[in-house]
């Protein structure tokens, strides 16, 4: 277990080194953020001092090394347009992005579980096909869209929630959660509901096929011969079955939604990651964006990594087949 | 049990949004588009951060709604020589922390902003200033490096901080930290901060002693919702009372909604088509692609056909759902240096064909137009248009209308060869747009930095030149007039249209007068009675 763990720490590390380099040089070759940033009356010498101080001058493998020595030392740098620390920034924004993302994620793992489960498990009630096109809705329709029409159902027409922002939040462990009060409650309702639609249908496709496969298996053939209740059978064998593609698929989603909430953000201007990197790319505010591709990259190495462990945990021949 | 709760929780949702409804009568919540970037004042030069610090800081000299300078914390202003301008302060003017205003923090402020200001650098505002002299506690003088005539213009954005509170906040290190909520954000402004975040709501509390008068609201409410759908929706669900920059999609919609009070008022932007003028142009060909022997763009014919191929009725008519003005030059009429000598400009496809042909070009060439897509209201729109009515006189235009990340690196690269975008006379005044667009490109004389199309007319220049240095208002606005008339002529700059811009609000809840520069500022909005 030992030499697995190590093995995969060693890949991750590869692969964050390769990360930083393609993301450097990905994000410094999209433009000049000089003319995006400085504006038409400057003179010659306030330009030249601008692009001086920003380091813009340099060549980009000395500009790589000096990211690297401050990454190494965990300094991001600072970003162009607040001055301020970029990680303090994307600190700032990712409870908001995270509670948002984890409410969204659990409760469509729940429900959606639940749901495939039951559809798989009597495929032919009219429920059931009601919660399989549910899941096709849910497959099929842009998220954009369904976000649009939330607002527009619940806030415009009907008024009864609001139509973005964050609402009032509580400030614990120095961090600002609005999933604890009532005003914050609402706000999150509707861009939850938004981002889990598509996590949601997609939880129901895999439970239920997991579920008809494994209702079919001698496995469960056998443990209804033996007399053991139909709700043990599910709890018990079929959850246990079914739970691996599951996790798999929870744990990328998670990553993907914590990275790439954009839409949803966008359109209900949550004040998390996903709209603080959409409004640092359009003014081209490069440590912003290489720091946040950095970290997503981290987030998605570290998630594969606790799902190989988790795996290699619940099963055996995963650790034995790396060997 | 679990639905049960979730329809508890959204009943008392409701009831907290009604609530707040009722208990923010005082409160004017805003929906902006843009944000500060630092409640720094002295940290960047985008129209939105000096919005956003209008209402917490004061200028020295004020920009009425038409953008004319009007006096602010200074009460007047007048040249005594060539190198030294005197500002007369105004008395009884308090700070947020009830210390008085006087020529020491203006001085601070001044001599502050080199130190602080970041990437969109707001040194532009003090770049004429040499020495800051103190004469008494309400007087000052200022040495400039040369004449300076417009110097009053420059100062619309140096905003006043307390040199007091902001002394230990003023490197770039502890600037940030000291003006984003903390102890350094003390203005003379209407409004006192409460908080703030980065691209998040600013919140703000009345000043009762702010010199101009106590505001309207206790409690003032700036979200920033980049989005302009978002922003309509949270303007229809009640939770901001007033947005700005409704798209021109959105105003038609609102017009047939008793709902929402839509103000018009004309924008500073105007879209200027630019025509490069040097020898060998990029994007310029034959039809058939073959390279042109000589640049069509420097043929005074062809720039006029160009010009009469514009329909500007039609672009404001169908392009901009009639939100813009013909634009006959290159800032809105009644600016300081805008000419009334120049007529309105004429659509004539059929005079145009015959220009082309005089010119040697009977079967037309081709171009490329380049135009952002992203930056002002219709800009890509108005790009299409013109695409087609050129190709109706003959010119075969390829419309690029690219993203401003793209289009304004590769203009300043000098890779266009004819291409549109908007130019605000931000400060009211003809040497900001002719001494940076019209005047030949010379570092020496800090003049042309955005002539980026080769223009040169011997006589703009001289004119431009000689009015920097004319401190005699009336001599320079004549110099500015002759410049602007002369730079129209040669039609290498050809303006198309004047946007406009729209805010929307609650029905019967506000009164507003729109302004030029298109802020939108809290202490001059009242509630309606």
């Amino acid at each position: 277990m030992l030499g697995f763990v190590i093995q995969r720490l060693l890949q991750a590390f590869l692969v964050m080194v390769a990360m930083s380099i393609i993301v450097f040089v990905g994000v410094y070759a999209i433009g000049n953020p000089i003319e995006i940033i400085i504006p038409p009356e400057a003179t010659e010498e306030i330009r030249q001092a601008v692009i001086q101080k920003l380091g813009l001058d340099l060549p980009l493998w000395q500009q790589y090394f000096i990211f690297v020595t401050n990454l190494v030392q965990g300094d991001f740098g600072r970003s162009y347009i607040y001055n301020l620390p970029v990680l303090e920034l994307i600190a700032g924004r990712l409870p908001a992005t995270l509670e948002l993302v984890l409410i969204s994620i659990i409760s469509a793992t729940v429900i959606g579980v639940t749901l495939g489960v039951y559809a798989g498990y009597r495929p032919n009630s009219i429920i059931s096909k009601l919660i399989m096109a549910v899941s096709v809705l849910g497959f099929s329709v842009p998220s954009f869209w369904v976000g649009l029409i939330l607002i527009l159902t619940f806030a415009v027409n009907m008024g009864v929630l609001p139509a973005g922002g964050r609402g009032e939040v509580v400030t614990i462990l120095g961090m600002d959660w609005s999933f604890l009060t009532l005003d914050g409650l609402s706000h999150i309702l509707l861009p939850a509901l938004n981002l889990a639609f598509f996590k949601l249908a997609m939880m129901i496709r895999l439970a239920r096929a997991g579920t008809r496969e494994i209702m079919l298996t001698d496995t469960i053939k056998f443990a209804r011969a033996a007399g053991i209740s139909e709700g043990r059978i599910l709890r018990r064998h079929l959850m246990k079955l079914i739970s691996v593609p599951i996790i798999t698929v929870f744990g990328l989603e998670l990553g993907s939604t914590l990275a790439f909430a954009v839409v949803t953000e966008t359109i209900f201007s949550w004040p998390g990651i996903g709209k603080l990197i959409i409004d640092s790319i359009s003014v081209l505010d490069r440590p912003v964006m290489v720091a946040y591709l950095i970290l997503t990259a981290l987030l998605f190495v570290l998630i594969n990594l606790t799902v190989d462990l988790v795996f290699a945990m619940i099963d055996p021949r995963i650790r034995a087949g790396a060997q | 049990m679990k639905v049960k709760t979730l329809i508890a929780s959204m009943a008392v949702a409701l009831g907290v949004t009604l609530s707040t409804g009722i208990a923010a009568a005082q409160t004017l919540t805003m929906g902006v588009r843009g944000g500060p970037e630092s409640l720094d004042p002295h940290y960047s030069a985008l129209g939105s951060h000096a919005e956003a610090a209008k209402h917490i800081y004061d200028t020295l000299v004020w920009s009425g709604d038409d953008l004319q300078i009007e006096p602010g914390l200074a009460t007047s202003w007048k040249p005594i020589d060539d190198l030294t301008w005197e500002f007369k302060l105004r008395e009884g003017v308090k700070f947020h922390d009830g210390s008085d205003f006087d020529a020491e923090d203006v001085k601070f402020s001044i001599e502050r902003i080199p130190a602080v200001s970041g990437p969109t650098t707001t040194t532009i505002y003090v770049r004429r200033v040499a020495d800051v002299e103190i004469i008494d506690p309400y007087t000052i003088h200022i040495k400039t490096n040369g004449p300076a005539a417009t110097l009053p213009y420059d100062f619309v954005r140096l905003f006043i901080v307390s040199a007091e509170a902001a002394k230990d906040y003023s490197t770039p290190e502890t600037a940030s930290a000291g003006f984003n909520g903390g102890p350094a954000a003390v203005g003379t402004g209407p409004y006192k901060l409460v908080s703030w975040e980065p691209k998040g709501d600013l919140v703000l509390e009345r000043f009762d002693d702010y010199w101009r008068g106590k505001g309207a609201w206790e409690k003032v409410i700036r979200k920033e919702i980049p989005n302009d759908s978002s922003r309509l929706a949270a303007l229809k669900a009640g939770q901001v009372d007033v947005i700005n920059y409704v798209s021109s999609v959105d105003y038609l919609a609102l017009q047939r909604d008793s709902s929402v009070d839509a103000v018009v008022g004309d924008s500073v932007y105007i879209m200027n088509l630019q025509l490069d003028q040097r020898d060998d142009t990029p994007l310029v060909r034959a039809k058939d692609g073959s390279k042109l022997a000589k640049n069509p763009l420097q043929n005074p014919m062809v720039r006029e056909a160009i010009d009469l191929a514009i329909d500007r009725e039609t672009m404001v008519e169908i392009v901009l759902e009639g939100l813009g003005k013909p634009a006959n030059q290159m800032m809105p009429p009644g600016f300081f240096g805008s000419s009334e000598a120049i007529p309105a400009r004429v659509h004539d496809a059929a005079k145009a064909k015959e220009l082309l042909a005089k010119a040697g070009y009977p079967d037309g060439f081709e171009i490329d137009l380049y135009c952002t897509s992203d930056r002002l209201p219709g800009d890509g729109a108005i790009c299409q248009g013109l695409g087609q009515m050129f190709s109706q006189v003959g010119i075969k235009t390829n419309v690029n209308a690219v993203s401003k990340t793209v289009y304004f690196p590769a203009q300043s690269r000098l890779e266009y060869s004819v291409f549109m975008n908007g130019w605000g006379t931000l400060t009211g005044e003809a040497s900001y747009t002719l001494g940076a667009l019209a005047h030949s490109k010379n570092p020496e004389v800090k003049m042309g930095a955005f002539n980026r199309v080769a223009y040169k007319n011997d006589k703009v220049d001289e004119l431009m030149q000689k009015g920097a240095m004319t401190l005699d208002a009336d001599a320079r606005r004549a110099l500015y007039e002759q410049a602007m008339v002369l730079t129209m002529e040669d039609r290498v700059y050809i303006p198309v249209v004047q946007l406009q811009t729209v805010w929307a609000a609650k029905a019967g809840k506000l009164t507003f007068q729109p302004r030029f520069d298109e802020d939108t500022l809290a202490f001059f909005i009242k509630p309606k009675n």
